[in-house]
């Protein structure tokens, strides 16, 4: 026998070779805007005032709670994830437990529900505009007048986040209904054969045996739902623009006005390092209570 | 066993129903497409009065459809290719080496799933800027390879961690082959399943992604399909007979690659969110 006197661990120079482009390209677009962001949140640089910049402390951190709009950007990202995200969970894991039964359409149902996750959520925004439009002509308005009720306006200042939400949660299910069905294919047939002997009725089967067992893929979509979320800008640039007034204003959307085009560039970067540390919270939070669960479970 | 049976019926029964009112909002879009603005507004769900094939002629040409296509398949192949060749180089020596700098390298790039881009866009955008790159889709891929790298390295490295056994690669050291030869036949071949799973996850990605050429590429000439649609939505948003179709062609190639590789699509998306 020949020792393995090569083991993992001697690439030699091929080991720079194969990472160098991959960590260039990462460090450059990646690594180095990061620390940009961070160094620029603690100084005085805008468009009218790009050299010779000046040490200020918090001063960016504090503008960024006293600019109401920025305050607004974060609150809405932040429901606009916990929004999302739950009904991601709430009504893609009964679906992904239906569609895991023995039904003759599955696969089609399966595929429907997982359609319009694969477009560009900012076509499905301005489809869903048409969908929700205010005017007589809008699909559901149209609907509702055709059945004898009055119009409903879908874009007030109160009620336009939450048609948004809507309208993702239509577009974002199916994917999470994907990965749950991932995670129950995982499940044994077996208990559910063992439950149905002991008598639990499909219900009970679902709360006694699906649903503990769910807890990686629940963890997988939550996390990713809330970062997700967190980031979005697509749909609501589509939908709103940020509007009516402010009411819709999220992170990105804020960030791209206030940061970008109007140059206010330090404050810009101390609001991306806010958001960042929500982001960074909510992950740790989730990470915590998944925690928990799996081992309130075991 | 027959009451189970009764409650199988039941639920299929809700499910079709669910699927049917899911599916609303995208056959509105595809038969809108072929209406007239008077006969979408009067019965927006009936099927078409008359079938209008000029609405798609119409957008075609108004949103240069043939140029704004061509730059996101360009943009989107050369980011995938990119992704995946680097990617899965890194990848690999990341999984084949364990020492400390190849732990650290790859705890850099797990950092960045959870560090989001976008809080860096005002940084990127004068990195771009000084770069020379402003205006260019050299930009946009780069920043493309860029975000979507951590998810990649991390795919190819644990797929290799897992499923390609270093047993086959001693064999081929034995056989006096040198490394690039080893990674190239007997790596490579084995790596088809997570190759295509990073190619489903990344090309939607790509495709998808919105902001950074809305940022980096002012020029018309040198846009996206996103972009068209989102510059004509505001001129044509009260003619519908050319703005649904618009949209529809805005998703009609991903509708396309959905329709034939939906098998190939779920199981990406399954198995990328499980690892990842």
């Amino acid at each position: 026998m020949v020792k393995t006197k090569k083991q993992p661990g001697s690439l030699g120079k091929y080991f720079v070779i194969f990472i160098a482009l991959a960590l260039i390209i990462y460090a450059v677009f990646c690594i180095l805007p990061f620390i940009y962001t961070i160094y620029y949140s603690f100084t005085d640089y805008t468009d009218m005032h790009p050299v010779d910049l000046n040490f200020v402390g918090l001063k960016n951190y504090l503008k960024v709670f006293d600019t109401p709009v920025m305050v607004t950007g974060l609150q809405n990202s932040v429901i606009y994830a916990i929004l999302l995200t739950g009904f991601q969970v709430i009504l893609g894991l009964p679906l992904a437990a239906a569609l895991n039964q023995k039904l003759k359409t599955k696969n089609l149902s399966r595929s429907i529900f997982f359609f319009p996750a694969v477009f560009s959520s900012l076509i499905i925004g301005y489809l869903w505009k048409y969908i929700l439009s205010s005017a007589e002509s809008g699909l559901i308005n149209s609907i509702l007048t055709a059945m004898g009720f009055s119009t409903v306006n879908f874009f007030t200042s109160q009620s336009a986040l939450y048609s948004i939400i809507a309208t993702q949660v239509w577009q974002w299910t199916g994917w999470a209904m994907v990965i749950f069905l991932a995670n129950l294919q995982g499940v044994p047939e077996e208990l559910y054969e063992a439950a149905r002997i002991d008598g639990a009725s499909g219900l009970k089967a679902f709360f006694r045996i699906t649903l503990p067992l769910m807890c990686p893929a629940v963890k997988i979509v939550v996390v990713t739902g809330l970062i997700g979320g967190m980031k979005v800008f697509d749909s609501v640039y589509a939908m709103t623009g940020g509007g009516p007034g402010n009411a819709t204003q999220t992170v990105m959307t804020v960030m791209m006005d206030k940061g970008i085009s109007d140059g206010f560039y330090s404050t810009g970067a101390a609001f991306g390092v806010c958001f960042f540390i929500i982001v960074l919270i909510i992950s740790a939070l989730v990470n915590k209570l998944m925690s928990k669960w799996s081992k309130a479970i075991s | 066993m027959r009451e189970t049976k009764k409650k199988l019926i039941f639920t299929e029964i809700f499910i079709i129903f669910l699927a049917i009112l899911w599916f609303i909002p995208i056959y509105y879009l595809i038969v809108t497409t072929f209406k007239t603005q008077q006969d979408a507004m009067l019965h927006p769900l009936a099927l078409p009065e008359s079938w209008q094939f000029s609405n798609y002629v119409n957008a075609w040409t108004k949103m240069e459809y043939p140029r704004a296509l061509g730059n996101t398949l360009m943009i989107t192949v050369s980011a995938v290719l990119l992704l995946v060749i680097l990617g899965s180089l890194a990848g690999y020596a990341l999984a084949r080496t364990k020492n400390r700098a190849s732990g650290i390298i790859f705890l850099l790039f797990l950092a960045g799933l959870i560090v989001p881009f976008q809080m860096n866009i005002i940084s990127l955008y004068r990195i771009v800027k000084n770069l020379g790159l402003m205006n260019n889709q050299l930009a946009v891929i780069l920043v493309a390879v860029a975000i979507n790298m951590p998810q990649t390295v991390f795919l190819f490295k644990e797929f290799i961690d897992s499923s390609v056994p270093w047993e086959l690669e001693e064999a081929a050291i034995v056989d006096g082959c040198s490394v690039p030869r080893r990674v190239f036949y007997v790596v490579l071949p084995l790596l088809k399943p997570v190759t295509s799973t990073t190619v489903i996850l990344v090309t939607l990605n790509v495709w998808n992604e919105f902001m950074t050429p809305l940022l980096f590429l002012q020029s018309r000439s040198r846009g996206v399909i996103l972009q068209e649609v989102s510059r004509n939505i505001g001129q044509f948003s009260t003619d519908w007979a050319t703005m649904f179709p618009m949209m529809m062609l805005g998703v009609a190639p991903l509708m396309i690659f959905y329709i034939f590789m939906q098998k190939y699509i779920v199981a990406g998306v399954a198995a990328g969110a499980v690892k990842g």
